[in-house]
């Protein structure tokens, strides 16, 4: 695109201005919910370029958004009216937000002479957003618009990626201007890293007897898998992962040992507790992921690559901070010893020691195992998206990934709910992928309308659905942290989901036993358009290995104590 | 500790607010702030604030504001660790 290319000004309202500068911006498709203050703008959506899914609440269409944001690596955009349409969007802005995802927000707001007045509708959705955005805009002029817009998508895109909130008054968006279209500006380069801290990186690594790599979400979202695999192969270290971190890796590299954290691997967990150097590759030091912080990779000395100076020493301290892009960033650091036959051999007797099993002792159908047996059946290119809960652990720990963009799944705000909507933006941003959403009884209830946006549109989304009756990680907890007083966890009244799902137009099936899973998953991944799998397990399963809270990372519970389980 | 902070900021809707969040959020306590408009183009901030957390740690969230234009973190002083208003570094369980 030409920089600053200005088109001949005419008369046109806000809105159609607004809609300009999106599909200058390259927007295709967005996700929204109509609505008083934001009518002008679907009023110019009609007989535009883009392409709007109705979605049937406002945190369906910010979750889809969030998920098409994923996948393109490019901005989700979504849309709501003012008030309850803006607030109902603050959960999806938030998961973007903490996920570090791109997505340019539009909300509707009352005409600026009644903002402040609580006028019908009026929220600060500014103001409420303040903590969770990028950054956030609130339009005073029309002639404003094109140039917020495209300073939205250049934020919400570069650097560290995240959400950017356009704040449009009702009487900027029906008000007229003479403005031209601006397309955007060529983007800035991205930071270079120093050269003396990669310098200062390599020599550590050079030393190091017993290294050790966190690869996290910020490979993916940089687009550095390849530039980071070649750094693994070249300097042989061996490589664990962040839940966001999945698929920067091939399951069965010889380097990989598996992701780390409150239910990883126990030889991630035995590598991290006993490296001597950590590098640390976009990734933040989550609490999940690092147990008890005082104790984490107690005896290592800290690398910490990341495009955030803000990151740097905020929760670990790090040796060498090497900030700025990570390709040049992994390419430039260049250990010169890379023997470290003893440590490796050991990295991989923890992956043969820890390995998955799969012979539960129980009778009905072992989550695991068929969320391996899923992945099996469709070894390359299967996005899944997930919810929140037990079975978003189990795809982390069984599901098989290739590349980051084909799990998606709620890291850092943990929202029950994203799955189903999540897979609806997967779908639309990758038509040709088979996408299965993952989810729980209970996190599918969080945004069951969205039935209705599959149906409407016709997306093909696959659905399978865990069902134990109950909050299973709550109930987990309870079970191990709260002697057993279960609080508000047990389900046994939920709905027939596969006859929820036929009201709403989705074929479904419905399996409980372990013989009906192989021909179930064959059914579910072959059917034409979308469809549920109901399938029915113990109440009483429960995710492990479990690191409890406060301890440190090798301190993994692998069954209730109590009682065996 | 006390960290005074010196922040330049752009004359744009919520820009002192939005600093004002982030320092308040990430744990630091806020014991004085001036704001002045000398020349209107841009707004000056001033702050002091406490904390178990590192000066330059808010300087650097601060910095990745889009309408801080600076900060500058002045040399820091020990104050008594015990007193009210410090606030501690707590975490999820």
């Amino acid at each position: 695109m030409n920089a600053s290319t200005h088109m001949a000004p005419e008369l046109r309202s806000g809105s159609k201005i607004l809609i300009r500068a999106l599909e200058c911006n390259g927007v295709k498709q967005i996700f929204g919910y109509p609505g008083g203050t934001i009518m002008p703008v679907y009023d110019a959506l009609v007989g535009s370029g883009l392409k709007h899914y109705l979605c049937r609440h406002e945190q369906g269409a910010a979750l889809a958004a969030d998920a098409y944001g994923r996948v393109t690596r490019k901005a989700g955009v979504c849309m709501a009216t003012s008030g309850p349409g803006a607030t109902n969007l603050v959960t999806g802005i938030a998961n973007a937000f903490m996920d570090s995802v791109p997505m340019v927000i539009i909300t509707g707001q009352v005409p600026s002479a009644l903002q402040g007045t609580d006028a019908f509708q009026e929220v600060d959705i500014f103001g409420i957003t303040l903590p969770i955005v990028k950054h956030s805009y609130i339009v005073r002029a029309v002639a404003d618009i094109p140039r917020i817009v495209n300073e939205a998508f250049e934020l919400a895109e570069s650097g560290r990626p995240g959400p950017v909130l356009i704040d449009l008054p009702k009487d900027i968006s029906a008000g007229m201007g003479e403005v031209a279209d601006v397309m955007p500006a060529p983007r800035p380069a991205g930071r270079m890293p120093d050269s003396g801290a990669m310098q200062a990186a390599s020599e550590i690594l050079s030393k190091a007897r017993r290294p050790l790599i966190i690869a996290g979400g910020g490979i993916a979202i940089s687009d550095s898998v390849e530039a980071f695999r070649k750094f693994v192969a070249r300097t042989n270290i061996p490589v664990t992962s962040t839940l966001k971190g999945l698929g920067v890796m091939l399951p069965d590299d010889p380097c990989y040992v598996g992701m780390l954290g409150m239910h990883g691997n126990g030889a991630a967990n035995h590598a991290v507790q006993n490296c001597d150097v950590l590098m640390v590759v976009g990734a933040r030091f989550d609490d999940r992921a690092t147990g008890h912080l005082a104790q984490f990779a107690p005896s290592a000395r800290v690398i910490h690559l990341d495009i955030d100076p803000a990151e740097i020493s905020k929760l670990r301290k790090a040796d060498v901070a090497v900030v700025g892009e990570l390709v040049p960033a992994l390419e430039g650091i260049q250990p010169e010893n890379t023997a470290r036959a003893g440590w490796c051999a050991q990295c991989a007797n923890w992956v043969k020691e820890f390995a998955w099993r799969y012979d539960a002792p129980g009778k009905g159908i072992y989550a695991p195992k068929l969320l391996r047996d899923l992945s099996r059946a469709q070894p390359e290119g299967l996005t899944i998206t997930c919810d929140v809960g037990q079975h978003q652990m189990w795809v982390a720990q069984h599901c098989r990934f290739d590349n980051p963009l084909n799990h998606l799944s709620s890291g850092g705000l943990g929202t029950m709910g994203y799955g189903l909507p999540a897979a609806i933006g997967a779908k639309v941003a990758k038509p040709e992928a088979t996408v299965v959403c993952v989810s729980g009884d209970g996190s599918i209830m969080m945004n069951v309308q969205e039935l209705a946006t599959l149906n409407r549109y016709g997306i093909d989304v696959k659905i399978l659905l865990f069902d134990n009756s109950a909050l299973g990680l709550v109930r987990q907890w309870q079970e191990l942290f709260f002697e057993g007083n279960y609080s508000e966890v047990h389900l046994d009244d939920n709905p027939d989901f596969a006859g929820v799902a036929r009201a709403f137009g989705i074929q479904a099936r419905s399996i409980k036993e372990p013989e009906e899973v192989t021909d179930a998953i064959e059914w579910l991944l072959n059917s034409q358009g979308a469809a549920m799998l109901h399938v029915s397990i113990d109440s009483m399963e429960n995710v492990w290995p479990l690191v409890p809270p406060g301890k440190p990372n090798h301190k993994m519970m692998k069954s209730n104590p109590k009682n065996g389980r | 500790m006390n960290h005074t902070l010196r922040i330049q900021l752009s004359s744009v809707e919520g820009a002192v607010i939005r600093a004002l969040g982030l320092i308040e959020r990430r744990g630091y306590s806020l014991n004085k702030c001036t704001v002045s408009e000398p020349d209107g183009t841009g707004r000056d901030m001033e702050v002091s604030v406490t904390s178990s957390r590192p000066g330059d740690l808010l300087k650097r969230q601060l910095e990745r504001l889009h309408d801080v234009d600076h900060v500058e973190l002045l040399p820091s002083v020990i104050v008594n660790p015990n007193k009210p208003g410090v606030r501690p570094i707590t975490r999820r369980i």
